[in-house]
């Protein structure tokens, strides 16, 4: 699972790196626009470290966000789940805020809370929230009617048992969903970033765009790969561990 | 009287087909009942109403509040996070501990007791999930093709121990198998299309408890009567 996730990545980041040196090459451009393997290897070796501290602030925010919005999502599902007015308002709210993009509120959040992390973590849950807790409502309120048929009929089906049948039979599905999830979590906070953060390697990439230093923000792109791909392999582990364990 | 209805007219909801149009009809039990018919004649409907699990029809259904109605039907499964022995002893009674033991020899199942349900057979599935509605408090059980994938052989292996062992209970058994109603039931209940009044028609059937052998003719009468009335 680990190699399988850095073998693609690292093949797409190499046929990315390779397609971008042939524009340089064919269109015969400077290495201002485009900076020279050699250049991109020398800057590496001088900004791996401290890219790397950033990627690391970066993905423990992601991680955070990440944790807050499945624990969100699975208390808003939980309850969504109701056949009751509460359960259906949550649902369409749900439908409804989830259309709206996200990062345009981002600028508000910073605002209103700061350039640190609790401006980060917010804009990561949040982009990562609403998808999630479509998929966990989506699930939670489909009946498994051939498993619950029983309990319900002899007076067993609590709330805890339905939501237990109807999270183990789509196990796979969540897991999935939840690794998906990660992603964007990523994103979210590499976007934070972007806007006005004072930390993370998003506004990293910041400084190296406004100095035009490719060089750099390929680095970056580089370490934030790897690691991303390193926190969905933890989830995926993490998800196949839980599947195992209950399906024995 | 354990559940009679009156009058029963329905409609399938956003259908414009009517199902029933006044049905009366009723179960006395206790013993072992039948509900027989082609398929799409409304047997599962009616079953389900029976069992208070499909409301919006008009007429009544009358039966004593103190009646424990259970339906069951055989595409149902158990929990798949433990095997079936875990999920069975769960969801028994304190006091059904011999009855599950007795079952479960008597139904072929014991076997079954270490695995999870998804690993059974077919047959096998059915087995357990009658298993443990047997093992419920309940004054009539509804049996919608509970049988099915089962071989005749165990399936009248079945049918005369669940009249040994529950003979003060009253059962619904809804199946197409013409032989095994005629031969195992009391009351059976011949339902057909709405369209070719009278909507419903019950038949003795030669209640056959094992003791004795079944008087072929008598069973063959009864067949026919079945095969006329449906």
């Amino acid at each position: 699972m680990l190699h399988r996730r850095i073998y693609q990545f690292l093949i797409v980041y190499a046929l990315g790196i390779c397609m971008l040196f042939l524009v340089k090459f064919a269109l015969n451009l400077s290495d201002y626009v485009i900076p020279s393997p050699m250049e991109v290897w020398t800057t590496a070796r001088q900004v791996f470290l401290r890219y790397l501290v950033n990627v690391m602030d970066t993905l423990a925010v992601a991680v955070i966000g990440h944790i807050l919005s499945i624990f969100m999502a699975t208390v808003v599902g939980i309850i969504g789940r109701l056949t009751s007015g509460v359960g259906s308002l949550i649902k369409i709210a749900a439908f409804n805020i989830q259309a709206y993009p996200i990062v345009a509120v981002a600028p508000i959040i910073f605002i209103l809370l700061g350039d640190g992390p609790a401006s980060r973590l917010l804009i990561a849950s949040m982009i990562c929230y609403f998808p999630l807790l479509l998929s966990v409502l989506g699930v939670l309120t489909e009946p498994v009617s051939d498993i619950e048929h029983f309990y319900r009929v002899t007076g067993r089906l609590t709330w805890q048992l339905e939501v237990k049948i109807r999270v183990f039979e789509n196990i796979a599905k969540l897991t999935t969903v939840v690794s998906g999830s990660a992603t964007l979590a990523m994103v979210g906070t590499i976007v934070a970033e972007f806007i006005a953060a004072d930390a993370g390697i998003g506004y990293t990439i910041r400084i190296a765009l406004y100095q035009s230093d490719l060089a750099k923000i390929l680095v970056a792109l580089f370490l934030i790969g790897i690691w991303t791909s390193l926190y969905l392999v933890c989830l995926e582990w993490l998800g196949h561990l839980i599947q195992k364990k209950w399906q024995r | 009287m354990l559940i009679e209805c009156h009058d029963l007219n329905y409609q399938y909801p956003s259908s414009s087909t009517q199902v029933f149009q006044q049905l009366s009809c009723r179960i006395s039990g206790p013993g072992f009942h039948a509900l027989f018919g082609p398929s799409g004649v409304g047997k599962t409907t009616l079953a389900k109403m029976f069992a208070g699990l499909v409301k919006g029809f008009s007429g009544e259904i009358n039966t004593d509040p103190k009646v424990r109605v259970l339906y069951t039907y055989n595409l149902e499964r158990l929990p798949g996070w433990s095997v079936v022995g875990e999920h069975l002893t769960e969801i028994s009674p304190p006091d059904t501990t011999k009855h599950l033991k007795n079952l479960t020899e008597s139904f072929g199942i014991e076997e079954c007791l270490k695995n999870r349900f998804s690993r059974l057979s077919l047959g096998q599935q059915n087995r357990t999930n009658l298993t443990r509605y047997l093992l419920q408090d309940f004054d009539l059980l509804i049996m919608d093709e509970s049988l099915a994938n089962v071989d005749e052989a165990t399936r009248e292996t079945i049918i005369l121990k669940m009249k040994r062992m529950f003979s003060q209970k009253t059962f619904l058994y809804i199946s197409h198998n013409v032989i095994e109603v005629a031969k195992f039931c009391k009351d059976i209940l011949v339902l057909r299309d709405v369209q070719k009044p009278p909507q419903i028609t019950v038949i003795k059937g030669q209640d056959h408890t094992g003791e004795h052998a079944p008087d072929r003719q008598a069973l063959e009468q009864t067949m026919l009567e079945i095969v006329h009335a449906s």
